[in-house]
């Protein structure tokens, strides 16, 4: 019978504080991880967004490309009408 | 049952309430975390997706961008020649010359000639097309002109006096037209003056007729 008490005390004094001193810590460390998360996924969303622009690089590729068409027409035409140094 | 075993029960209860409790609660929090996780993968996703045609894009345009770069600095240096090429890339860009061009090794090495310092751009392109411009004859070892856009009053400087500040004392160019100011005496018919100037012939018809026996 005394251990039984013994077994009593330890359990409501020792096991029961311990068991939920550990998932307090482990839901606290849960809980602190879903800020985290949505910061994470707010950057991606935003991220995302920001390259909704990308579709223009192929309209920048097509000046680049004119512009560069036009630079060498110039060139070639400075390269006939100036002389050499 | 004696009370060691009732206190026992209460005891066990407490504890799995207590994990019921905080067990639940965890769950609930990793339920979070995995949709917050779930959204971000998605739009993860969404990102590499929209990324992936930017590399051979943009290599595209680099390499476009390449090629025009490498034409005119050849064609620079071919008209130019490679240290005038890096004084005209000084003159327009102070501090540029340094870093020379980049199909040309030893470039940035070159110290960038005067011409760099003391041309304006239009002064350039008259002594490019050959006016033989005095550029720089009236103070050859003057301060640098640095003003390259807005510095013709500097660059004027650099010419010889006579160029600059004595037309300013000279009278300005008679003006001709319609607005021109009135220098002569309005005759009545073309050639005759109203009255002649004191000591000429009457019979004369213009100033400059001579009627001196030669």
């Amino acid at each position: 019978m005394t251990l039984w008490w013994i077994g009593d005390i330890l359990l409501l004094l020792v096991v029961a504080p311990i068991v939920a001193i550990l998932l307090g810590r482990v839901l606290g460390e849960a809980r602190a991880i879903v800020p985290s998360v949505n910061r994470i996924r707010d950057a991606a969303r935003r991220g995302s967004a920001d390259l909704d622009a990308v579709p223009l690089l192929l309209t920048t590729q097509e000046q680049v490309k004119q512009t560069v068409e036009g630079v060498a027409n110039y060139g070639g035409s400075l390269d006939v009408i100036v002389d050499d140094a | 049952m004696p009370a060691a075993g009732v206190v026992l029960i209460i005891a066990v209860v407490i504890v799995v309430l207590a994990l019921v409790y905080y067990l639940v609660a965890t769950i609930v929090a990793l339920r979070q975390i995995t949709n917050g996780l779930d959204e971000a993968i998605d739009a993860v996703g969404e990102i590499v997706a929209k990324s992936a045609p930017v590399e051979p894009v943009v290599a595209d345009i680099n390499q476009n961008l390449d090629a025009a770069v490498d034409a005119l600095e050849a064609l620079l240096v071919k008209k130019a020649g490679l240290e005038d090429s890096i004084g005209l890339i000084d003159g327009l860009y102070p501090g540029a010359g340094t870093a020379g061009l980049r199909n040309f090794d030893g470039s940035g090495d070159i110290r960038p000639p005067r011409i760099a310092e003391v041309y304006t751009k239009g002064t350039l392109t008259l002594a490019r097309l050959g006016r033989e411009a005095p550029i720089a004859a009236a103070s050859p070892n003057g301060p640098a002109l640095r003003n390259v856009t807005g510095g013709s009053l500097n660059a004027r400087l650099l010419y010889p006096e006579i160029r600059q500040t004595r037309p300013e004392r000279m009278p300005r160019s008679p003006v001709i037209g319609t607005n021109a100011p009135e220098q002569y005496e309005p005759s009545p018919e073309p050639g005759i003056r109203r009255r002649m100037p004191a000591g000429a012939n009457s019979n004369e018809r213009t100033t400059s007729a001579d009627a001196r026996p030669v």
